[in-house]
């Protein structure tokens, strides 16, 4: 046996087949760079001269097969060194897609973006039954495009609509997923790989699909078309990485016998220009900021090691809120109580959590078996039972904070002194409820803010009190991560932080119509602003009732700029309070909605106009926020507004949206 | 006997699923679901900390195909750790019962101290089986290979192949005397001149302490939550017919011997699907943990019978128990007599004040205060573990000290324990 060991990879030959073992010796994950290049172009160039009779590429690492381009050195290149280092991955790949060997990937852990690149310049692809296994194509959502030849080769190797799909949706499949769109061979457990590529190696190979009937002139054109028409709908065209996505990929499926030259020239030419692109910036700047806060402490100085984990859990109050938090607990894996004060609202709540485990099987998170399992770790009750056993307890309850105040003083008594006790309160002061009577070890009293729906929302805030304790933050946040959540520590002030930046907009904008603009424009303008829903449209959503509750909790602390129109008290006062009553600023009646019209003027204000004045809402405030110190930067305010509202991504915040602005006037 | 001071058992707490009769709302879960609730309940309830538990025992009679051993299925899903063991036992229609002694034993040999026990039983969900010569022609199915093979297979079906056989039918027969349970009450009824009349009022009797008794028997119910259920959940017996007559019970035709029996559904035990669970453990251990235990198994027996007139067992099994602790039907506050059939209570009261039973009578003031199988229904594999939670929960209520329960157990066995409060 002969062995060639770098810091990437290294490659053996065994019984005369070539295996290349990836396996970063920097870092726990493998991921392209110059280096890795480098390395693996050398080690393709030993198989010639070795006389190998096949190729085995798998990595050693427990959870990454490759992960893809290295961002951050990625990041540090432009123009020519950039341009430079496409062509370089797109030429290593392709030497190994011109080997005259059969070559198999054997894939377990991620393999995304670069990862899948590779694997698809191998012939064959097998990948481990694993939960860890995830292959697709994120770069879209990055605002780039796969350049080393995989938008080149994805619709040659599945046909045209099913390349689309990954690569415009950026999903990642688990291996079920990938052999069933034809990405991957076979599935095998992870101890067979090497075994069974070796044996694919020895055995014959098999034809591959032309997918003439997608994948030829006439109707990849007319697919295209209908997917530009889509996407245009979707996106109102502030994503131009998935135009440009759509374009190369098309036109590297129209025709499999145009050279794979000018498809790969197409590729890096695309790359080239959407990386420069404001979009591409702030999609990856907010990607960063996802991965830091990810792992992001809250205070270096606790040890995280000493600390419980969140083994078991429980929630007060079996409502929306409750049994959606209660659910997506029981997913994570955690055994949760769901609790409530009798057995009818306890019914309501396992309903809830049924349902939603129904929907995540039809969503293909689970299989029918794995929801079952994962639905009995959900345990109801409507006694008050002993909370001692419980790491941490969720209070989502009604809204009231002398409710909250007496739920709170009897949570004490029923759980141990180092239980975690969290409020999901939207807006009631958590320091005052710490501060109550009956109250003992307020140092582990926080809030844990998920938004509605629980299961989507990506965005938790962690609201800290001026007595919780550092030892309470960091065990919030490990439990928000375990949970698959991002966290946002903020300060205990009323609308904590994203309903504050988002009540003064929603007020504006309520303002806007009663000043004459029309409930059609003002929303439209927001959409094309890249809202993923119009301001009035969302208070509709949310209840004019209860956003009406909440903005005057906020005028009370922070003044007239949360003060509700009148319009709004009127809409209230005759039971149009959105659309849970069928009437708000739309009109809905089964499936379609229809915005309303009130008093409207002649001269609408231009949608640009409307936009800025709306977005300006948020950003004066978001400034507020961060004066006042709620939260640690203004990195952390895009994240959120991102995370918890659905803040244009594309605009980086609400914050940078602003030094943007203000940037372009100076200039 | 497990009365020494030292090595004294003790159930904690218990809980029961509502029951249910076959074909009502369980019967869109099964077995496993009602016992993995009372145990998740039960832990709930009781704050207990899972590690704690050394095994699991639970009975069960028909158990489901797609869980064997349901006491192992039942605990993992439940939230106990997988080290844990748990074991499933079958003793007939006192399996609930055998979960218990079980545990007394194991805890007596010095094999762990703290169990959970129970037992659980869906009659709705007990299948249809294939006759056995249609098996064998569906085997020759699978195994053909060809399309002509295949056909040659098929053709060989005859519509009595697809008649199934009721496994509800097959569980309940005794295979040794070849009588059905039903057929075994009637035999009894016979030999000990019981009459339809009798066996009636004792029906009637039987619903109207059930309706009586509905707040007390609430305190051992837990709720169960259906989520496809427009209530969402269920917490009350169904099979109490609360405004029971005599007239209706005796307009009721003898199933099992149509023309001269006297055994009719109505003065039979319901066939019903429902769950139990309780808390047992070391009394020592339980005071350690600061749990106050609702009472304490002072002693059991098991004994044999006639399988063709099993309904007498509990005679057999309280005159073995009595030669064991010396204690006497009349000692007792409260007594159980499970309600398979009227008539076999009813014989099990006679044979009892015959004189080779002598002193050992039932005081009938102070029998099945709460109604029985006949108003609540008998989920065979959880029936006698009701009746322990049942008497110990009474004696909580009502202050008194001592209960003896009993049951028949078919193929010919007798049941019964002591229990007494602390």
């Amino acid at each position: 046996m002969n062995s060639e060991t770098t810091s990437r990879l290294s490659l053996q030959i065994m019984d005369g087949i070539a295996v290349l073992t990836l396996d970063n010796a920097e870092r726990p994950i493998n991921l392209v760079d110059d280096a890795f290049l480098t390395e693996l172009e050398s080690a393709i160039g030993q198989l010639s001269t070795c006389g190998a009779k096949g190729l085995v590429i798998l990595s050693a690492k427990a959870k990454v097969f490759l992960a893809g381009a290295d961002l951050h050195s990625l990041g540090s290149l432009r123009g020519e060194a950039l341009s430079a280092m496409i062509t370089r991955g797109q030429q290593v790949f392709e030497s190994i897609a011109r080997l005259r060997l059969p070559t198999v990937a054997a894939i377990h852990g991620a393999c995304l973006g670069g990862g899948l690149e590779l694997a698809l310049a191998c012939r064959q692809r097998i990948a481990s039954d694993s939960h860890s296994t995830k292959i697709g194509f994120p770069e879209t959502q990055l605002g780039l495009l796969p350049a080393w030849g995989g938008s080149t080769r994805l619709p040659r190797l599945l046909g045209l609509p099913k390349a689309l799909s990954l690569i415009l949706s950026g999903k990642q499949l688990d291996a079920g997923g990938a052999k069933h769109v034809g990405l991957i061979d076979e599935i095998v457990p992870k101890e067979r790989l090497l075994e069974r590529a070796i044996a694919l190696i020895q055995g014959r190979s098999s034809q591959r699909k032309t997918h003439f009937w997608t994948n030829n002139p006439l109707v990849a054109a007319l697919i295209r078309q209908s997917s530009q028409r889509q996407l245009l709908a979707k996106t109102h065209g502030h994503y131009p990485a998935l135009l440009t996505a759509l374009d190369v990929v098309s036109r590297a499926g129209m025709s499999p016998q145009a050279s794979t030259a000018a498809s790969f020239e197409r590729e890096r030419n695309a790359f080239l220009e959407l990386v420069e692109g404001d979009t591409t910036h702030q999609l990856i700047r907010l990607f960063f900021l996802q991965e830091d806060a990810k792992s992001r402490r809250y205070d270096e100085g606790v040890d995280i090691r000493s600390l419980p984990p969140t083994r078991s859990a429980a929630v007060i109050g079996a409502g929306v809120m409750g049994s959606g938090i209660a659910q997506f607990t029981a997913a994570r894996g955690i055994p949760v109580l769901l609790a409530d004060i009798d057995a009818a609202r306890v019914a309501q709540g396992m309903k809830s959590v049924a349902r939603l485990f129904d929907e995540a099987v039809r969503r293909h998170i689970f299989t029918p078996h794995e929801a079952e399992r994962k639905r009995d770790l959900v345990a109801p009750t409507a006694d008050p039972v002993s909370l001692r056993g419980c790491d941490l307890v969720i209070e989502a309850a009604v809204e009231n904070l002398e409710v909250k105040k007496k739920i709170f003083a009897d949570l004490c008594v029923r759980s141990s002194d180092r239980t975690v006790l969290a409020t999901n309160t939207s807006a009631l002061p958590i320091t005052e409820l710490a501060k109550s009577d009956g109250i003992t070890h307020p140092e582990r009293i926080l809030g844990i803010h998920f938004f509605n729906p629980v299961s989507r929302m990506k965005l938790v805030e962690i609201v800290v009190t001026e007595l919780t304790s550092p030892e309470t933050v960091e065990r919030a946040l490990a439990f928000v991560r375990a949970l698959g959540k991002t966290p946002v520590v903020v300060k205990d002030s009323p609308g904590f932080l994203v309903n504050r930046i988002l009540m003064p907009y929603l007020v504006e904008a309520a303002r806007l119509v009663e000043s004459g603009v029309s409930v059609a424009r003002i929303d439209q303008a927001m959409l094309d602003f890249g809202m993923p829903m119009g301001p009035l449209r969302l208070l509709d959503e949310i209840g004019l009732d209860v956003a009406g509750h909440v903005a005057s909790t906020m005028t009370a602390a922070f003044g007239e700029r949360f003060a509700i129109p009148a319009l709004l008290d009127q809409l209230t006062s005759e039971g149009k309070i959105g659309r849970k009553s069928g009437s708000g600023f739309y009109d809905y009646d089964h499936r379609r909605e229809t915005p309303r019209v009130f008093q409207c003027n002649q001269d609408q204000p231009g949608l640009d106009h409307i936009a800025r004045q709306l977005a300006d809402c948020m950003s004066h405030e978001a400034q507020l926020c961060l004066d006042e110190k709620i939260v640690a930067d203004a990195d952390s305010i895009d994240l959120a507004m991102v995370l918890g509202t659905g803040y244009a991504p594309f605009r980086g915040g609400p914050m940078k949206y602003q030094s943007i602005l203000s940037e372009r006037t100076a200039t | 006997m497990s009365t020494s001071a030292e090595r004294s058992f003790v159930i904690v707490d218990g809980v029961r699923t509502p029951f249910l009769k076959m074909g009502s709302d369980f019967a869109t879960i099964d077995a496993v679901e009602q016992g993995r609730v009372v145990i998740q309940t039960l832990l709930s309830r009781t704050g207990i900390d899972p590690e704690i538990v050394d095994e699991v025992i639970f009975g069960c009679v028909s158990q489901p195909a797609d869980a064997a051993n349901i006491a192992r299925v039942i605990a993992l899903r439940a939230g106990l750790p997988q080290s844990i063991p748990a074991m499933t036992v079958h003793r007939n229609c006192a399996s609930g019962l055998e979960a218990l002694t079980t545990a007394s034993d194991r805890h007596a040999a010095g094999h762990g101290e703290v169990f959970i026990v129970g037992g659980t039983e869906n009659m709705s969900r007990i299948p249809l089986f294939f006759p056995l010569a249609a098996a064998a022609k569906f085997a020759a199915l699978s195994r053909a290979k060809t399309a002509g093979g295949r056909a040659a297979a098929a053709i060989r079906f005859r519509p009595s192949d697809f008649a199934p056989v009721v496994g509800l039918k097959l569980g309940l027969t005794d295979p040794v005397s070849g009588m059905n349970m039903g057929e075994t009450a009637e035999l009894v009824a016979r030999d000990y001149g019981i009459s339809r009349e009798e066996q009636d009022l004792f029906a009637l009797s039987s619903h109207r302490k059930s309706t009586a008794g509905r707040a007390e028997l609430a305190k051992e119910i837990i709720p169960v939550y259906l989520p496809n259920t427009s209530q969402g959940y269920v917490d009350k017996d169904n099979g109490v017919r609360e405004n029971q007559t005599i007239e209706a019970l005796a307009r009721l035709r003898p199933v099992f011997e149509p023309k001269t029996g006297t055994v009719t559904a109505g003065n039979s035990s319901q066939i019903t699907d429902g769950a139990v669970a309780l808390l047992a453990m070391d009394e020592k251990r339980a005071e350690s943990l600061g749990l106050e235990p609702l009472g304490r198994l002072v002693d059991y027996a098991y004994s044999g019978c006639d399988p063709r007139r099993m309904g007498l067992g509990p005679a057999f099994a309280i005159r073995k128990l009595h030669q064991r602790t010396g204690l006497r039907p009349e000692e007792a506050d409260l007594i159980e007599i499970n309600e398979a059939f009227a008539a076999q209570v009813l014989a099990v009261l006679k044979l009892l004040k015959s004189e080779d039973f002598s002193g050992l009578a039932i005081p009938e003031d102070r029998l099945n205060l709460l109604g029985g199988a006949i108003a609540l229904g008998h989920p065979v594999g959880a029936t006698g573990a009701r009746l322990v939670l049942t008497v110990l929960k009474q004696l909580q209520s009502s202050g008194k000290k001592r209960a003896l329960i009993s049951l028949c157990i078919g193929g010919g066995q007798g049941g019964a324990a002591w229990l007494e409060r602390l």
